[in-house]
């Protein structure tokens, strides 16, 4: 056997296209589950048990079941209901559904990291739960939303390639197909695999540049400890 | 055509049979993980820098990819490197080198939060590496990372329904065998859901179960 990457070369477009189609849906799935994720968040902290248990059975079922059968159970029960999509647009519905399930539970997490007091300080000073949580709690919750959300970014990017199984036509449906035309499965599948590589390492990257920008504006906000200020003292912690 | 519950139930036992190759690849898979895991873990406490970067590469490689890839590197690619290996072995290697770097990962995690005292006093006691490691080191981070393990049980079932996608005969590939003789893609998709839902909700009763037994342990 030799390692052949002229074959990678000769069908260049392909993967460009499967590439193209594979971003295309991370960039349109994270964003919406992060919209979805919101409500169901915060359904889980709600004191009503009948939203709660909702959002529980939601978050359990994606979170337990493989997504790839939560794939075919959508993709069959749509024509069901009468309803005739492209794969493309159930895929990345699915997909968007699934990782909103992980991300509700990260919302919910930096949620609870928030210390009680702020929301409580806000609602003292007369502002209404929801104007806490939006200005004076949500904007708390960044530096510890940053981490986890990346990572789940990167597991989304990964699980795109599951989409293949549906006949969307991305990366690793292109690798397939070119697959199954040249059988060059090593050169394919290392190339197809390189390029998800290259995907998820450039999203850490710009992850951590974040993460550290946040944590100094963080670190910035700090100076203004009212007491300190009051007691015209140094900020605690920086001599 | 309507939903029809009792077609999916009438199926439930041959699926509820299949799945339990799902079970025992994902266990038998976790545990072969844990010991190449253990094994790059001592590697790279080594320090030598060629094969702490060779790890670091590999590990972030293997992450950074779909194991959907890997799984087909297995199945297709090491044919044509002239491995002949049946597509449950090559399914089944796929998934237990997959695992194996989460686990290292698991284990790198454990390691950085563990109690310094047993470890200074055995190196004190001038006790040789290889005693350190089994005798003190391991024992107390495989207890650690216990919970986090029984998690990725679950998650390496998740993985498994993908190799139908290579003719292993599991839970998804014995579903949609009979589906393509009976049309009732739904009710078999959903059979095989809740089944492995109801699986991965077992493992993760018992993962919490031992994380409270630990944490009476340690006080």
């Amino acid at each position: 056997m030799r390692f052949d990457l002229s074959i990678i070369f000769d069908n260049w477009q392909l993967f460009a296209n499967g590439l193209l189609t594979t971003l295309l849906i991370a960039v349109i799935a994270l964003p919406l589950a992060f919209v979805i994720a919101i409500p169901i968040a915060f359904m889980k902290l709600s004191r009503i048990w009948p939203l709660r248990a909702l959002a529980i059975v939601y978050i359990e079922a994606f979170r337990n079941a493989p997504f790839l059968i939560v794939l075919y159970v959508i993709f069959y029960a749509l024509p069901t209901l009468h309803i005739r999509l492209p794969a493309l647009v159930v895929g990345t519905g699915v997909l968007c559904l699934y990782a909103s399930s992980y991300l509700a539970e990260i919302i919910r997490g930096a949620f609870l990291a928030v210390p009680k007091g702020q929301l409580e300080a806000a609602r003292a000073v007369g502002m209404s739960r929801l104007q806490g949580i939006v200005q004076i709690v949500a904007p708390q919750m960044l530096s510890g939303l940053i981490p986890p959300s990346t990572n789940m970014g990167i597991i989304l990017i990964k699980e795109t390639s599951v989409l293949a199984l549906i006949s969307v036509a991305e990366l690793t449906y292109q690798g397939m197909s070119v697959q199954a035309a040249t059988f060059a499965a090593f050169e394919v599948f290392l190339v197809v695999g390189g390029l998800y590589w290259l995907l998820c390492a450039t999203l850490s990257a710009i992850a951590t540049s974040a993460e550290k920008r946040s944590a100094r504006s963080i670190a910035g906000a700090r100076r203004a400890s009212v007491a300190d200020s009051f007691l015209s003292l140094e900020p605690r912690g920086r001599k | 055509m309507d939903f029809d519950p009792m077609a999916m139930i009438a199926a439930l036992p041959q699926i509820g049979q299949a799945s339990l190759t799902n079970l025992w690849i994902a266990v038998v898979a976790t545990a072969i993980a844990l010991v190449i895991a253990t094994g790059i873990t001592v590697l790279r406490a080594l320090r030598i820098r060629v094969i702490t970067t060779v790890l670091d590469i590999v590990v972030s490689a293997v992450r950074g990819t779909p194991i959907l890839i890997q799984i087909f590197l297995f199945y297709y690619g090491l044919p044509t490197l002239g491995l002949d290996i049946p597509p449950l072995i090559a399914g089944f290697c796929a998934v237990a080198f997959n695992s194996s770097m989460f686990v290292s990962e698991l284990l790198r995690g454990g390691l950085t939060g563990m109690d310094r005292g047993p470890i200074e006093a055995a190196v004190a006691l001038a006790l040789p590496r290889r005693v350190i490691w089994s005798q003190v080191v391991l024992p107390q981070l495989y207890l650690r990372v216990l919970p986090a393990l029984v998690g990725e049980i679950t998650m390496v079932v998740k993985a498994t329904v993908l190799l139908s996608s290579i003719t292993v005969v599991e839970a998804l590939r014995t579903a949609q065998q009979l589906a393509s003789a009976n049309f009732r893609f739904l009710e078999m998709m959903l059979a095989a859901g809740i089944l492995l839902a109801l699986i991965n909700l077992a493992i993760a009763f018992i993962g919490a179960v031992i994380e409270g037994r630990l944490a009476v342990r340690r006080g």
